[in-house]
C-alpha cells in the first residue's frame, strides 16, 4: 500500500503503462466477450438445482431403512429396471457424440456434414425424450404416492424438460444456421448449444447412476 | 458498430449507444444500469416502508402480555410477512439490486453491466413478486415465519403457496443479478484495473454476486419442493409418508445462511469506501478486506446447519458446524480491525456517511459477538428460537446491513442525482436511527436470556417468571424505541424527496474520493464513461494524484473535498 518508487515496467511508471495501453479502447471492446463466461456460469447455477435434488434423494433415501422404500399396505416398492433405462442412456450419449461430431464439422468448414450431425443429435434427443414417455407409463409408482416416486420424477422430469428445451434449442440454432446467422469465425449460438447439450448429458449420468445403478 | 479490422486510428465514441428516446424505454423499460438502480431503490423502499410498518404492527401488539391488538394468527401472518419482506423485498434488492446496478459498474470503468437487457429482466421480477408476496394477505397469510418449516408451512393457508411462488421469483431475478455481476466485474474491468486495483465495494459486490449465483438457487429447489408438495401432494418433506422436514431445514439454509452475506458483504463494501474518503488516509489492509469478502463467502456455505442444532443433528457433526463458524469471525474480525486502523489517526469528517458507517462499526460488531454466541453448541441450546435470535439479527441486518445502506444512500446521492442530501436532516435521522435501533434491539438480548420465546403473539406466562412487570416494562420501551426508527425513515423519505429539488448541488466529487465513479460529472451521463480511462493504482491514496489516465474530464491531481470544513485540530505529524 501507498508504494511510490517508481520501478521500470512498474504500474507507477507512467509511460511504460501508457505505450501498454495504446489503443487500450480498441482492444478492450474488441477482445471482450461476456457471453461464455455467462452460459458457463448459468450452466453452473443449474448444476446446484439439480445437486439439491439429487441431496434430497439422497438424504431421503437414507432415512428410511429400506429401499425401495415400504409403502401403506407393507408391500416393498420395485426398483426400476435397468436395461431400458442403459438403453435409453446410450441415446442420449449418442447424442452427445454427433453434437461433438456437428461442432466439429462446423470448425472444419463442412457445413453439409454440420447438418446431417445436427439433424441426428435432435432425432436422438427426440428420441431420448420418447422412451423417456414410455418409462414414465410403463412404471408402477406415481409421483405423489411415495419419496422414491417423488425424488424420480421430479429429478428425471426435469432432465427431460432440459432435454426438450435443449432440442427446441438446438433446432433453432439449426434454422439460425441455415439462415446465415453464424460464420466461420463467428458461431457463439452453436457453441453455446454445444456446451448446454453436452451438460444434460452429464447430468443424465449422474441420475442414471442414483437412480438406476444404487 | 464494428470498427473496421485493421486499423489502429480507432474511434471510442464509435462503442457508445445512443440514449434511447421515449419515455417507456428510457425510464419504465430500461436497460441502463443507472436507471435500474434507481428503480430497485424506489420499489425496495416502498417495500421497506410496509414491511415497517408490519413491525410496527408487531411492537404495538407486544404493547401487553397478552396482545394489545390483534388476533393470534393475524399476528403470525403479520411478522411472517415482516420478516419475507425485509429479507427478499427490502434488504437483498437495496444493497445487490440498488447499490451494486448503480455502483459497481461506475466503479470499474464500465458503459455498462455485462447483460444490460438481463438486468432489465432480473428488476421487473422483483415488484412482480413483491405483489404476490402481499397479494397474500388477501387469501390468508403464510403463518410459518420467514423459514417455513414443513410440516406447519404444508399445513399453513393459501397465501403460503403464493408465498412460494414469490420467493420463488425473486430468487431467480437474484440469481440472474449474480451472474450478471459476476460476469460484469470478471470481464468489463477498465484496463489496467486488476483484481488487486479493484476498488473494495467491487469486491464485496463481486463476492455477493457468487454467493447470489449459487446459493440462491438451491434456495429455488426447496421452494420447488415445498410448492410441489403442497400443491400436488408429492411427498418431500411430510414425515408421514416418508419425507423428511430436516430435509426442507438443510435446503432451505444451505442458501439462507449464505444469504446473510449477501446483506452484509455489499455493506462491507460500502464501509470500506466511506471510511477512507471521510478519514482523508488509505484504507488499511486493502488486500486482508478484499480476500477476507471471499473468504466469508466461500466458508458461509459450509455453516448452515447452525441453525439447526436444534433439530436433532447428531453431536459428532454440531462440532464441525460450530468450528466453521466460529472461523467466520476471523475474517470479519480482520475486517473491523482494518477499518479500525483506517480510522487511527486519520482526519476524521463526521458527515451523515461517516456516521452511519462508524454507527454501523459499533451495532455491527455488537450483533457480530452474539453470533459467536449464538454459534456455540452449548449456549445455543439455551438460546434458540429465543428473543436472544431475535436481537442478534436485527443487530447484524438492522445495525450493519440497513445501516451501510444509508451510508451509501448519503455518501452516493450526490453522484446520482448531482444534489446532496441534507446534512443537518441526515444527522437528526442517523441519531434517531441509532438511538431508536439500539433502544428496541438492546434489551431483547437479555430478555432473551431470561426465556422469552420469539415468535409468539403473547408472552402472560413469560411475564409471570419476572417479577414487577418488567417484561411488560421492556417490551413497551422497545415499542416505544422503534419509534425512532420509523421517524428516522421518514425524515430520511422527506430528505430524498426534497434534496431532489433543493439540496445543494454537489460538482463531480463533493467528497474528495477517489473512485472512477466522482471522475464523471454527477448525475452520469447515460454512456457514463466517453472514454475508457486507464487505472495505474489503488483508489485510496490520498497523498498521490489520481491513478487513472484518459479521463474524460480534467482533474485536480489530488482531489480536495469541497463539501467538507477543515478539521478542527490539525494531526500531529
Amino acid at each position: 500500500m501507498a508504494t511510490t518508487t517508481v520501478v521500470p515496467g512498474d504500474a507507477h511508471d507512467l509511460d511504460a503503462v501508457r505505450a501498454r495501453y495504446e489503443n487500450v479502447d480498441h482492444a478492450y471492446h474488441e477482445q471482450r466477450d461476456n457471453r461464455l463466461l455467462g452460459i458457463l456460469l448459468f450452466l453452473v447455477s443449474d448444476v446446484i438445482l439439480f445437486t439439491m435434488f439429487i441431496f434430497a434423494y439422497i438424504y431421503l433415501r437414507n432415512s428410511v431403512p429400506n429401499w425401495p422404500p415400504i409403502v401403506e399396505g407393507g408391500h416393498q416398492l420395485p426398483r426400476f429396471d435397468v436395461n431400458f433405462a442403459a438403453f435409453n442412456s446410450i441415446v442420449l450419449f449418442g447424442s452427445g457424440a454427433t453434437m461433438h461430431f456437428a461442432m466439429e464439422s462446423w470448425k472444419h468448414l463442412n457445413r453439409p456434414a454440420f447438418f446431417r450431425w445436427l439433424i441426428a443429435t435432435i432425432v436422438l434427443g427426440i428420441g431420448f425424450l420418447a422412451g423417456q414417455a414410455y418409462e414414465y407409463s410403463s412404471l408402477a409408482i406415481s409421483w405423489a404416492g411415495s419419496t422414491m416416486g417423488a425424488t424420480f420424477f421430479t429429478l428425471t422430469g426435469m432432465h427431460g424438460f432440459h432435454v426438450f428445451a435443449g432440442v427446441v434449442f438446438l433446432c433453432i440454432l439449426g434454422f439460425q444456421a441455415r439462415a446465415g446467422v453464424y460464420t466461420e469465425s463467428k458461431y457463439f449460438g452453436l457453441t453455446a448449444g454445444t456446451l448446454y447439450w453436452h451438460f444434460v448429458d452429464v447430468i443424465w449420468v449422474a441420475l442414471f447412476f442414483l437412480f438406476y445403478l444404487w | 458498430m464494428a470498427a473496421s479490422a485493421g486499423t489502429f486510428a480507432h474511434d471510442v465514441e464509435d462503442h457508445i449507444h445512443p440514449e434511447p428516446e421515449g419515455f417507456i424505454r428510457k425510464y419504465i423499460f430500461s436497460i441502463d444500469h443507472k436507471v435500474i438502480a434507481f428503480q430497485y431503490f424506489i420499489t425496495g423502499m416502498v417495500f421497506f416502508a410496509i414491511a415497517g410498518l408490519l413491525a410496527e404492527l408487531i411492537r404495538a401488539q407486544l404493547l401487553k402480555p397478552e396482545g394489545a391488538i390483534m388476533s393470534n394468527a393475524a399476528y403470525n401472518g403479520v411478522y411472517s410477512l415482516h420478516g419475507t419482506a425485509m429479507v427478499w423485498m427490502v434488504i437483498i434488492p437495496l444493497v445487490t439490486g440498488a447499490l451494486g446496478n448503480f455502483i459497481m459498474p461506475l466503479q470499474i470503468g464500465a458503459r455498462d453491466v455485462a447483460f444490460p437487457w438481463l438486468n432489465m429482466v432480473s428488476f421487473w421480477i422483483f415488484p412482480v413478486a413483491g405483489a404476490i408476496l402481499f397479494a397474500s394477505f388477501l387469501v390468508g397469510a403464510p403463518d410459518a415465519g420467514w423459514t417455513e418449516y414443513p410440516p406447519i408451512s404444508l399445513q399453513g393457508p393459501p397465501g403460503t403457496t403464493l408465498w412460494c411462488v414469490a420467493i420463488f421469483l425473486i430468487g431467480i431475478s437474484s440469481t440472474l443479478t449474480g451472474l450478471n455481476f459476476m460476469v460484469t466485474v470478471a470481464k468489463m474491468r477498465a484496463p489496467g484495473m486488476t483484481w488487486t486495483r479493484m476498488p473494495l465495494f467491487t469486491w464485496a459486490t463481486f463476492a455477493t454476486a457468487l454467493i447470489n449465483m449459487v446459493a440462491t438457487v438451491a434456495l429455488s429447489g426447496a421452494l420447488l419442493a415445498l410448492f410441489l408438495e403442497r400443491v400436488y401432494g408429492v411427498p418431500f418433506y411430510d414425515p408421514a409418508r416418508g419425507g423428511s422436514p430436516i430435509l426442507w431445514q438443510h435446503m432451505f439454509w444451505f442458501y439462507s445462511h449464505p444469504a446473510v452475506y449477501i446483506m452484509i458483504l455489499p455493506a462491507f463494501g460500502v464501509i470500506s469506501e466511506v471510511l477512507p474518503v471521510f478519514a482523508r488516509k488509505p484504507i488499511f489492509g486493502y488486500r486482508l478486506i478484499a480476500f477476507s469478502s471471499m473468504a466469508i463467502a466461500i466458508l458461509g456455505f459450509a455453516v448452515w446447519a447452525h441453525h439447526m442444532f436444534t433439530s436433532g443433528m447428531p453431536p459428532w457433526l454440531q462440532l464441525p458446524f460450530m468450528v466453521m463458524t466460529f472461523l467466520i469471525g476471523i475474517p470479519t474480525g480482520v475486517k473491523i480491525f482494518s477499518w479500525l486502523a483506517t480510522l487511527w489517526g486519520g482526519r476524521l469528517h463526521f458527515s451523515t456517511a461517516m456516521l452511519y458507517a462508524m454507527g454501523f462499526l459499533v451495532t455491527f460488531s455488537f450483533g457480530g459477538i452474539t453470533g459467536i454466541f449464538l454459534a456455540a453448541v452449548p449456549a445455543d441450546l439455551h438460546e434458540h428460537g429465543t428473543y436472544f435470535v431475535v436481537a442478534h439479527f436485527h443487530y447484524v441486518i438492522g445495525g450493519g446491513s440497513v445501516m451501510g445502506f444509508l451510508a451509501a444512500v448519503f455518501f452516493w446521492f450526490p453522484k446520482a442525482t448531482g444534489r446532496l442530501l441534507d446534512e443537518r436532516m441526515g444527522k437528526i435521522g442517523f441519531w434517531l436511527f441509532f438511538i431508536g435501533l439500539n433502544g428496541t434491539f438492546f434489551p431483547m438480548h437479555f430478555l432473551g436470556l431470561f426465556g422469552m420465546p420469539r415468535r409468539y403473539a403473547t408472552y402472560v406466562e413469560f411475564a409471570k417468571t419476572l417479577p414487577h412487570g418488567v417484561a411488560q416494562f421492556w417490551n413497551v420501551f422497545e415499542s416505544i424505541m422503534s419509534l425512532g426508527m420509523v421517524a428516522a425513515t421518514a425524515l430520511l423519505f422527506f430528505n430524498v424527496v426534497w434534496s431532489l429539488k433543493w439540496g445543494k448541488p454537489s460538482g463531480m466529487n463533493p467528497w474528495g474520493a477517489r473512485t472512477l465513479e466522482w471522475t464523471i460529472s454527477s448525475p452520469p451521463p447515460y454512456y457514463n464513461f466517453k472514454k475508457i480511462p486507464t487505472v495505474l493504482g489503488l483508489p485510496y491514496n490520498f497523498d498521490q494524484p489520481m491513478p487513472y489516465r484518459n479521463l474524460d474530464n480534467e482533474q485536480d491531481p489530488i482531489p480536495v473535498p469541497t463539501t467538507l470544513a477543515p478539521p478542527r485540530t490539525p494531526v500531529p505529524a
